[in-house]
C-alpha cells in the first residue's frame, strides 16, 4: 500500500546543515534559524532607526519541530542562516523495541528512528501488523529532535516529537 | 378605537424601560430583547395619537416620553393622507405647547419633540396644508421674550426645521421619493430659510452689543453662532436638481436673497462677533466659519459684476482689519486660512484683479507673512510632534491657495508674485535645513531637538506625504526661478562638498579605529536631511508634477534657461553635466553654464558622492533615503529630457552625445545600487523601476543595449551569480522585466539572437536540466532546488510582465513551453504551498498580460493549459482540508489566486485585441478553428467546480476573496448564461445560494452584483422556453426575494435591482399577479389597498404584457421610481 505516507522531519547529516543567507533575500514561508532553531517564516517586516537609518528586518517564525513562536530582529545587511530541511522516503521495514527499521532507494537501512507515540505510532504499527507495505518519509536535520510529521489519510499534519 | 387602555401602555412602557436601562446583571437578554421588541411594534401601531398624548402627559419617565413623540412622528407620516388636516394641525400645536410648557424636560426628549414638529412643518409644506409662516410668527415671539431658556428653545425649534428641510444626511426619513425632499427644501430657501437667517442676526446683533455676557447668555450666543454657520452653510439646491452634492458646500444663494446677504452690515456683524468672541475657540470656529462661507458666496446673487468686486473689497478690508494687530490663536490659523482659500478660489480673476491696486497689494503682503508665519508654526508643532497639527492643516491651505493664484498668474500685474513667491520659497527651505542656515529641529527657545524614532515600512515617504506642499513650493520656486533655481544649486553643492568631506574624514578615522560604531553619524545625518529636502524641492521645481504618469518640463523653466541662454557657453555647460566627479566650482569658466543644467548636474554630483562611497566599501555610512532620493529625481522622463531640452532649446543642434552620456550614467548608477543596495528593499525598488522606464520606451532602450554594461547586467542576472541574487523577489521579477524589454530594442540580427541566448535560454536550459534529472522528485525539495525553482517562476512572471503588443508572439511561445512544466511542478510541490502560489501566479500574469492579444488558437492553448493546471490542483487538494477557525485569509491565497485567473480569462470577453489575429497570422497557418477543443466556458466552469465547493461562508467573510467570488461568479452569469443550467445539481444550487447570499446579507456593492447576475439568467430562462427546469424555479425565487426588497424594504431604487426586477417579471407573470394578490389581499384597509392596486396598475400599465423589449423595459424603470415614491414608505408600515 504504498499511498500510506508518514513523513518524519529530521535532519541529515551532511557537511552542510545550514547555509548562510542575505537577510533582504529571505521570503515568507521560507525557513530561517531563529535562536538556533529551524523555523518557517510566518511574518517579515522591516523599519529603520531614523529617516536616514538602514533596514532592519523583523522576522517572527515557527519552530517545524515544536512549532513555538520564535522572534527575531536583525540587520537586513546580515547573513542568517537557512537549515537544509530535507525530505526522504523510507521503505518500512520492521519494528523492534518501538524502534523503525527503515531501508532507503539503495537499500541502506537505519534503526535509529523510534515509534512515534499516539495515533501516527498505532497506525504505522497497526498498518504493519498487517503486512501492508508502506513508505515512510521524512525532513532530516540532526542534532535535533526527531519529529514525525504524518499525513496517511488524514487531511491534517500532526507533530510527534520522539527521542 | 384603539385596542389598548388608556394607562396600561403607559404603566407597561415603564417597566420596559425599566428593562432596557438597567445593568445587565439586573435584566436578561431576552427581557431586554423583549422590550426592544415591544417598543417597536408599539412605534408601528396604527393612530397611536390618543395614547401617546395620554403617555406624553402622564407618564414621568424619560425614554418612555422619547418613544411616544417618536411614535407621534411616524404615524403622521404614515397617515397622513388619511388624517384630517385640522387634527394635524391641533397635533403640532400640542407638541409645541407641550414643550415650552415643560422647560425641565431632557434634551433627548425634548429635541425628539420639535423634530416631530419640525416634519409635521415639512410634511404639510407641499400640499400647503400647514402654515409655515405662523410658526415663525411664534418662534419670532419667543426669541424677543429675552428669557434665556425660552431663546434656547426657539434655537432648537428653527435647527429641527433646518435640519428637516435640508434633505441631507440629518433629514428623517419618512418614506417619500427624493423629489419630494427636493420639492420641500426648494420652497424653504426661498422663504423658512431667509426667515431663520434675519430671526439669527437680530439675535447675534443683540448679544454682539451687549457687555459682560453672562454663562447661560453665552451659551444662547453660541447656539445661534452655529445657527447662522448652519443657514450660511446651506447646501442651496439649483433648480431642477433633486438632489445636491454634499462635500465642500460653499454658499450660493438665489436671487431673493439679495437684500439679506449683500447688505454690508451682515458682513460687519460677523467681523464685530468674532473679535468679540476670538479667544474663545469653539465659538472662535463658528464666526470663522461663518466668514469662510461669506467669502465663499459666487452665483446669481450679485446682480453684476461690479456688486461682486465691492463685495470682495468689503470683505479683503474687513479682514486686512481683522488680521492686522492681533495675535492670531492656535484656534483662529484653520479658519483665517478657510476665508483666504475660498475667496481666492470662488472670485473670478477679474474680480480680484478689479480691486484698488493698493487694497490687492497689502492683501498679497498679508497672505505672504501669515503663509510664512503658519509655515514656521507648522515646523514648530513638528518638532513638538503634537497630535492637532493646526499650523500644518492652515499652512497647507495657503499653500494650495498660493498655487490657485499663481496658476493664474497671467490674469495679474506682471511679475506681481515674484518676491511673495521668493519670501515664502526661503521660508521653506529656512524650515527644512539645519542650523545655521536654517532652523531644522529648532524649538522655540532656539535649542536643538533631535530624537531618533523607529520609523516602519508602513510610513509614507516624504515625497508622497508632502506631495501638495512641494507642488506648491515648486510652483512657487519657477514664478522666482532667478532667484530660486541658483539658490538651490547653490545650497546644493555645498552640502555636497560637505558630505564629500565629512566622509573622507570617516574614511580615515575608519583607516585608525576601524570600527563603525565610534562613527558619530550625527554630522552626516544632518547633512543627509537637508540634501534630502533639498533633493525634493529641485525635483518639484524642475518637473511639473511628479507623481503623474509623464512628467513634463515646465514651460517657466524652458523660458528661464532661453532667457539667460546669451550668457552661457554650451561646451562648459556639457562639461559640468559630464564630469559629476568634480567640484562644479573647479570648473573654468563655471558660470557661464545654464543653470537649470547645473542644478541637475548637483543631483549628479550628490549621485556621484555616493557611489564612490559605496566603491570605497562606506556604505554602511550612506542614507539608503538619500539613495532613494536620488533615483526617484533621475527619472529619465525628468533628468534624460531635461539634460536633452535645455542644451536643445538654449543652442543650435541635437546633442545625441549628451543622451548617450546620460544614460550610461543612469545605467552605472542602476548597476551600482543594485549591487550594493539589495538590503534595501525600498531603495532597490525605486532603482529597478527607473531602469524599466529607462527601457520602456524604444528609443532609450535603443540607447541603453549599446553600453557594454546592460549586456554584462543581463549575464550576471541569468547567471545567477552574486550579487544580484541578494534581491527581494519582487525586485529580481522587475529586473526580469526590464532585461526582457530591453531586448526589443532596436539591434541587428545577430546581437539580437546573442542577447536572448544571454537572457532568456539560461533560464530556459538550468530549468529544462534540473527538472528534467532522473532524482528531481528526491532532491525538489532540498533549499538550492527550491530556490532555483522559485527564481525560475519569478522570472517567469516578470517576462509575462514585459509583454506588450509588439512581443507579445514570441514571450506568448517562450511562456508556453514553461507553463507546461509548471503544471508537473505542481504535483512535486504539492506540499508546498508557497510554491503552488507562484506557479498560479505565472498563470495569473500570463493570462492577465497576454490573453486580450491572443487569437483562437492561441488562447485555446492557455485553455488547455489553464484546465490542465485546474485538474491537477483538483485532484492534489481533494482530501485537504483546511482548519477554518483560525485560518488567515493568506492561507487561501491560492483559491485567490484561481479566481483571479477565472477572472482573467474571462476578460477577454470584454477587452480583446486580437480580432483580427494579425499579429500570429503567419504561426497559425494551417491550424483550422473547427479543431477547437476547449472554450474558455469550459474552463471557467471547471475552475468554479473546484472554487465554489470550498468558498465556505466563512471564508466570504474575508473582504478580498468575498469581492473576487462575486465578481468572478456575476461574470460566469453575464457571459455564459447558457452554461448555467447545464452545471452539475450540487454545483448549481451552490451557486444560486451564493446570489441569494450575496443579495440579501451582503454589502451593498456585492448586492448591486448579484442583482446584475439576475437579467442575464432569467433572459436565458426565457430564451430557452422550458418550464420546470431547475434555473426556471430558482428564478422564480428570486423574484420574491427581489420583489420584496423593492416593495417591502426600504430599498433605494437601483438600476440593477429594477432590471433585474423587470426581466424576471416578463419571464414569471403568472407569479408576480400572485406575489401583488398575496400582498393586496393581506391589506385590511381600503384605502390603503386602494392606494396600493392604484400604483400596482400604474406600474404595469406602460408594459402590458410585459416582454423584454428595451423601450418597455425603459418605461417600467421609470414607472419603478415612482411606484417606489409613492408607495415604499407606506408598505413599511405593519
Amino acid at each position: 500500500m504504498a499511498d500510506l505516507q508518514a513523513e518524519f522531519e529530521s535532519v541529515s547529516s551532511g557537511a552542510s546543515q545550514t547555509y548562510p543567507i542575505q537577510c533582504s533575500a529571505l521570503r515568507k514561508n521560507g525557513f530561517v534559524m531563529l535562536k538556533g532553531r529551524p523555523c518557517k517564516i510566518v511574518e517579515m517586516t522591516t523599519s529603520k532607526t531614523g529617516k536616514h537609518g538602514h533596514a532592519k528586518v523583523h522576522l517572527v517564525g515557527i519552530d517545524i519541530f515544536t512549532s513555538k513562536k520564535l522572534e527575531d530582529i536583525c540587520p537586513s545587511t546580515h547573513n542568517m542562516d537557512v537549515p537544509n530541511v530535507s525530505r526522504k522516503d523510507y521503505q518500512m521495514v520492521d519494528i523492534n523495541d518501538s524502534y523503525l527499521t527503515l531501508m532507503d532507494d539503495s537499500g541502506d537501512t537505519r534503526e535509529d528512528l523510534k515509534l512515534p507515540e499516539g495515533d501516527l505510532g498505532q497506525d504505522i504499527e497497526k498498518k504493519h501488523d498487517n503486512g501492508d507495505n508502506f513508505l515512510v518519509s521524512f525532513y532530516c536535520r540532526i542534532d535535533i529532535n526527531i519529529d514525525f510529521d504524518s499525513f496517511p489519510d488524514l487531511p491534517m499534519h500532526k507533530h510527534l516529537t520522539v527521542g | 378605537q384603539t385596542t389598548y387602555s388608556a394607562s396600561s401602555p403607559g404603566c407597561k412602557s415603564v417597566q420596559l424601560q425599566c428593562w432596557l436601562s438597567a445593568p445587565p446583571s439586573m435584566v436578561s437578554t431576552e427581557q431586554r430583547q423583549h422590550a426592544e421588541h415591544i417598543f417597536l411594534s408599539f412605534r408601528k401601531s396604527k393612530s397611536p395619537f390618543a395614547i401617546c398624548k395620554h403617555i406624553l402627559e402622564t407618564s414621568k419617565v424619560d425614554y418612555v416620553l422619547f418613544q411616544a413623540a417618536t411614535a407621534v412622528m411616524e404615524a403622521v407620516v404614515r397617515e397622513w393622507i388619511l388624517l384630517e388636516k385640522t387634527s394635524i394641525e391641533s397635533l403640532r400645536a400640542f407638541l409645541l405647547t407641550y414643550v415650552l410648557q415643560r422647560p425641565n424636560l431632557q434634551k433627548y426628549v425634548r429635541e425628539q419633540i420639535l423634530l416631530a414638529v419640525a416634519v409635521i412643518v415639512k410634511r404639510g409644506s407641499l400640499d400647503k396644508s400647514i402654515n409655515c409662516k405662523s410658526i415663525f410668527h411664534e418662534v419670532g415671539q419667543l426669541i424677543s421674550s429675552g428669557n434665556p431658556t425660552v431663546q434656547t428653545l426657539a434655537c432648537s425649534i428653527l435647527t429641527a426645521l433646518l435640519s428637516e428641510f435640508s434633505s441631507s444626511s440629518k433629514t428623517s426619513s419618512i418614506g417619500l421619493s427624493m423629489e419630494f425632499h427636493g420639492s420641500c427644501k426648494r420652497v424653504f430657501q426661498e422663504e423658512g430659510l431667509r426667515q431663520i437667517f434675519m430671526l439669527t442676526m437680530e439675535v447675534l446683533q443683540e448679544f454682539s452689543r451687549r457687555e459682560n455676557l453672562n454663562a447661560q447668555m453665552s451659551s444662547v450666543f453660541q447656539r445661534y453662532l452655529t445657527l447662522a454657520n448652519q443657514v450660511l452653510s446651506w447646501n442651496f439646491l439649483p433648480p431642477n436638481h433633486i438632489l445636491s452634492s454634499s462635500e465642500n458646500v460653499t454658499l450660493k444663494p438665489t436671487e431673493s436673497w439679495r437684500e439679506a446677504l449683500l447688505d454690508t452690515r451682515v458682513m460687519d456683524l460677523f467681523f464685530t462677533v468674532h473679535r468679540k468672541i476670538r479667544e474663545d475657540s469653539d465659538m472662535a470656529q463658528d464666526s470663522l466659519q461663518c466668514l469662510a462661507q461669506l467669502a465663499s458666496m459666487h452665483g446669481p446673487i450679485f446682480p453684476d459684476e461690479s456688486a461682486q468686486v465691492s463685495y470682495l473689497a468689503h470683505l479683503v478690508e474687513g479682514l486686512l482689519s481683522m488680521i492686522n494687530g492681533i495675535e492670531i490663536e492656535d484656534s483662529e490659523a484653520v479658519g483665517i486660512s478657510n476665508i483666504i482659500s475660498n475667496l481666492i478660489t470662488m472670485f473670478p480673476r477679474s474680480t480680484l484683479t478689479a480691486l484698488p491696486s493698493d487694497l490687492f497689494t497689502s492683501f498679497i503682503n498679508c497672505l505672504t507673512l501669515l503663509t510664512c508665519s503658519f509655515g514656521r508654526s507648522a515646523a514648530l508643532e513638528e518638532v513638538l510632534d503634537k497630535d492637532d497639527m493646526v499650523y500644518m492643516e492652515a499652512y497647507d491651505k495657503l499653500l494650495e491657495s498660493w498655487l490657485t493664484l499663481v496658476q493664474d498668474e497671467e490674469h495679474f500685474p506682471r511679475g506681481c508674485f515674484v518676491q511673495p513667491a521668493i519670501q515664502v520659497f526661503n521660508s521653506y527651505i529656512q524650515c527644512h535645513l539645519a542650523a545655521p542656515d536654517g532652523t531644522r529641529n529648532l524649538s522655540a527657545n532656539g535649542i536643538s531637538s533631535h530624537e531618533e524614532e523607529e520609523i516602519n515600512e508602513l510610513q509614507e515617504d516624504d515625497r508622497e506625504l508632502f506631495s501638495d506642499q512641494l507642488s506648491s513650493i515648486g510652483m512657487l520656486g519657477r514664478v522666482a526661478a532667478d532667484h530660486c533655481i541658483p539658490l538651490l544649486t547653490t545650497l546644493l553643492e555645498d552640502r555636497v562638498t560637505r558630505l564629500h568631506g565629512q566622509l573622507q574624514r570617516t574614511q580615515q578615522h575608519l583607516m585608525a579605529s576601524s570600527d563603525l560604531g565610534s562613527v558619530d553619524r550625527k554630522v552626516l545625518d544632518e547633512l543627509y536631511e537637508d540634501i534630502h529636502w533639498l533633493i525634493l524641492v529641485t525635483g518639484y521645481v524642475l518637473a511639473d508634477d511628479p507623481q503623474g504618469e509623464t512628467p513634463l518640463i515646465p514651460s517657466e523653466v524652458m523660458e528661464f534657461s532661453i532667457k539667460h541662454s546669451t550668457e552661457v557657453d554650451i561646451n562648459t555647460t556639457l562639461q559640468i553635466l559630464g564630469s559629476p566627479g568634480e567640484k562644479a566650482s573647479s570648473i573654468p569658466g563655471c558660470n557661464r553654464t545654464d543653470s537649470v543644467i547645473r542644478l541637475l548636474s548637483a543631483v549628479l554630483r550628490t549621485s556621484e558622492v555616493e557611489s564612490r562611497a559605496t566603491r570605497a566599501s562606506l556604505t554602511e555610512l550612506l542614507s539608503p533615503q538619500m539613495g532613494k532620493d536620488i533615483m526617484w529625481f533621475l527619472r529619465p522622463d525628468i533628468s534624460l529630457y531635461t539634460a536633452i531640452s535645455i542644451p536643445l532649446s538654449t543652442a543650435f543642434g541635437v546633442d545625441t552625445e549628451g543622451a548617450q552620456w546620460i544614460v550610461g550614467y543612469l545605467l552605472e548608477k542602476v548597476i551600482n545600487n543594485l549591487s550594493v543596495w539589495s538590503s534595501e528593499t525600498e531603495l532597490a525598488n525605486d532603482t529597478v523601476e527607473l531602469l524599466v522606464t529607462l527601457v520602456e520606451k524604444r528609443e532609450r532602450a535603443n540607447i541603453v543595449v549599446q553600453c557594454e554594461s546592460w549586456w554584462n547586467l543581463a549575464k550576471q542576472f541569468a547567471s545567477r551569480s552574486p550579487p544580484l541574487h541578494l534581491l527581494s523577489s519582487s525586485v529580481q521579477r522587475s529586473l526580469m522585466k526590464a532585461l526582457v524589454l530591453g531586448g526589443f530594442a532596436h539591434m541587428d540580427a545577430d546581437a539580437k539572437q546573442q542577447y536572448w541566448a544571454e537572457v532568456l535560454h539560461p533560464l530556459q536550459q538550468r530549468f529544462l536540466n534540473l527538472i528534467n534529472q532522473e532524482n528531481f522528485a528526491q532532491i525538489s525539495q532540498e533549499e538550492a532546488v527550491k530556490q532555483e525553482i522559485v527564481a525560475t517562476l519569478e522570472a517567469l512572471c516578470g517576462i509575462a510582465e514585459a509583454t506588450q503588443i509588439d512581443n507579445v508572439v514570441s514571450l506568448f511561445s517562450f511562456l508556453m513551453d514553461f507553463l507546461s512544466s509548471c503544471i508537473g511542478l505542481m504535483e512535486v510541490y504539492s506540499n508546498t504551498p508557497e510554491t503552488i502560489n507562484l506557479i498560479i501566479e505565472v498563470f495569473v500574469e500570463v493570462a492577465h498580460k497576454q490573453i486580450c492579444y491572443l487569437g483562437e488558437t492561441k488562447s485555446m492553448k492557455l485553455y488547455e493549459a489553464c484546465l490542465t493546471l485546474l485538474q491537477v490542483y483538483s485532484k492534489n487538494n481533494q482530501s485537504r482540508k483546511r482548519s477554518d477557525a483560525t485560518a488567515e485569509e493568506d492561507q487561501y491565497q491560492d483559491l485567490l489566486l484561481i479566481m483571479e485567473l477565472l477572472t482573467n480569462l474571462l476578460s477577454k470577453e470584454f477587452i480583446d485585441f486580437s480580432d483580427t489575429d494579425d499579429v500570429f497570422r503567419n504561426q497559425d497557418q494551417g491550424t483550422p478553428a473547427s479543431s477547437r477543443t476547449v472554450s474558455a466556458a469550459d474552463v471557467v466552469l471547471y475552475g468554479v467546480n473546484i472554487v465554489l465547493p470550498l468558498m465556505s461562508q466563512d471564508l466570504l467573510k474575508f473582504p478580498s476573496l468575498c469581492n473576487q467570488y462575486y465578481k468572478l461568479i456575476t461574470f460566469i452569469c453575464e457571459i455564459f448564461p447558457e452554461k448555467i443550467p447545464q452545471l452539475p445539481e450540487d454545483l448549481f444550487k451552490s451557486l444560486m445560494f451564493s446570489l441569494e447570499l450575496g443579495m440579501t446579507s451582503m454589502s451593498s456593492e456585492i448586492s448591486q452584483l448579484c442583482l446584475e447576475a439576475l437579467s442575464p439568467l432569467a433572459e436565458q430562462c426565457a430564451k430557452s422556453q422550458e418550464k420546470d427546469t431547475p434555473l426556471f424555479i430558482a428564478t422564480r425565487h428570486f423574484l420574491k426575494l427581489v420583489f420584496d426588497m423593492l416593495v417591502l424594504q426600504k430599498h433605494n431604487t437601483e438600476m440593477a435591482a429594477g432590471e433585474a426586477f423587470y426581466t424576471l417579471v416578463c419571464l414569471h407573470q403568472a407569479e408576480y399577479s400572485e406575489l401583488v394578490e398575496t400582498l393586496l389581499s393581506s391589506q385590511r384597509d381600503a384605502v390603503i389597498y386602494q392606494r396600493l392596486a392604484d400604483a400596482f396598475n400604474k406600474l404595469t400599465a406602460s408594459s402590458t404584457p410585459p416582454t423584454m423589449d428595451r423601450k418597455q423595459k425603459v418605461a417600467f424603470l421609470k414607472s419603478l421610481e415612482e411606484f417606489v415614491a409613492n408607495v415604499g414608505g407606506l408598505l413599511c408600515m405593519k
